[in-house]
């Protein structure tokens, strides 16, 4: 195998999304998209790390938007096609049954005891990914408040999340705008 | 109705949904819980429990809210609210591939990002109070929660895990 623009079949690309998406547990995955890429020559470190970017800054999960980008890049639309199918489907399945098990059992009080559990520890994720989220921003006092006015607007004042966006994500892209200027 | 209302609402959360998805929860909530009554709040944190328990990205579990929406149709449900979640984002991913290549040297990759970040960040500790609402209040699942923060930022343990950790504690106290 040359190291250069090597093109994959399409159902190499579904596969080798395939087995990242269904293991992708905690983090770690953006890493093993990374290997897996370039171990396999599809591209180059620049490219990747250009998909990285776009995969974060547009909207949708970021594991997904980043199997597309490489998807499209080795292949095209049907790379793209092949890479979404690939990353979406083992999770699909997956919580389909983790939903037809909930349907069937969440009555059961052992089972529905520990449903509140896990809800209790998933509501303990979020604020600690919230905290560590906030602690990100504390480079100046303009993106801390802009954190806290928008947590406010949003649950005291019930702000649709378009004019959230709007208002304070177009503040915030304003100071950054004015940050890089000065 | 059902199909064509579950479609709307999640492809409206997907266009929105910047940051990963991560700010998305409190609108779903929103929608979901307080418009069309799919689900209860109770099941709608589960639901979100469930879809940050499974591999994958946690705004999976739009999938399950459509499964609940339509009782009788539970698969169509299911697969419509995750094509409606997921297809608009990765269209706009294809899209914008062309468009990125002229802005590839521009500093306003960097602005817009960074920019949107703090909105994003609020919009999760919205999410922190949305979650908490189908959460069980109890002083047990409040100290459950408090430790798997603590765990999540002092150590390297995963999110399932946690998860299940946490999920033990309440089959034996919050049955």
């Amino acid at each position: 195998m040359t190291s250069d623009s090597r093109a994959p079949t399409l159902a190499e690309i579904a596969l080798t999304f395939a087995a990242i998406s269904s293991t992708a547990f905690g983090g770690g995955q953006k890493a093993s998209i990374r290997r897996q890429v370039l171990a396999r020559g599809w591209m180059d470190e620049e490219h990747f790390m250009d998909g990285l970017e776009i995969a974060q800054v547009l909207p949708g999960p970021n594991l997904l938007n980043l199997a597309i980008y490489c998807g499209q890049r080795v292949r095209g639309i049907a790379g793209a096609i092949a890479a979404f199918l690939g990353a979406s489907l083992p999770p699909f399945v997956i919580v389909l049954v983790a939903g037809a098990l909930y349907f069937k059992y969440a009555a059961n009080p052992y089972v529905h005891g520990g449903l509140r559990g896990c809800a209790a520890g998933a509501l303990g994720l979020t604020l600690g990914n919230a905290l560590e989220l906030t602690w990100d921003q504390r480079g100046t006092w303009v993106r801390v408040a802009l954190v806290a006015l928008t947590a406010l607007a949003v649950s005291l004042l019930k702000m649709p999340l378009l004019l959230v966006l709007v208002i304070f994500g177009g503040l915030g892209i304003a100071h950054e705008y004015v940050r890089s200027r000065a | 109705m059902t199909i064509l209302h579950l479609l709307w609402t999640f492809a409206q959360l997907s266009v929105l949904g910047f940051g990963g998805g991560k700010g998305i929860i409190p609108q779903m909530h929103a929608e979901v819980v307080g418009r069309y009554h799919w689900v209860t709040s109770e099941q709608f944190t589960q639901f979100y429990t469930i879809g940050k328990l499974v591999p994958g990205p946690t705004t999976i579990f739009a999938s399950l809210v459509g499964y609940a929406a339509m009782p009788r149709n539970p698969l169509a449900g299911a697969t419509v609210a995750a094509l409606a979640m997921f297809l608009p984002s990765s269209a706009i991913v294809v899209a914008f591939d062309a468009l990125w290549q002229r802005f590839s040297a521009s500093p306003w990759r960097a602005i817009v990002s960074r920019g949107l970040a703090p909105a994003v960040v609020g919009l999760v500790w919205s999410s922190v109070a949305t979650i908490s609402r189908g959460a069980p209040k109890s002083l047990v699942a409040y100290a459950v929660a408090g430790i798997v923060t603590l765990l999540m930022l002092r150590t390297k343990l995963d999110t399932p895990l946690l998860i299940v950790l946490a999920g033990a504690v309440g089959v034996v106290a919050l049955r």
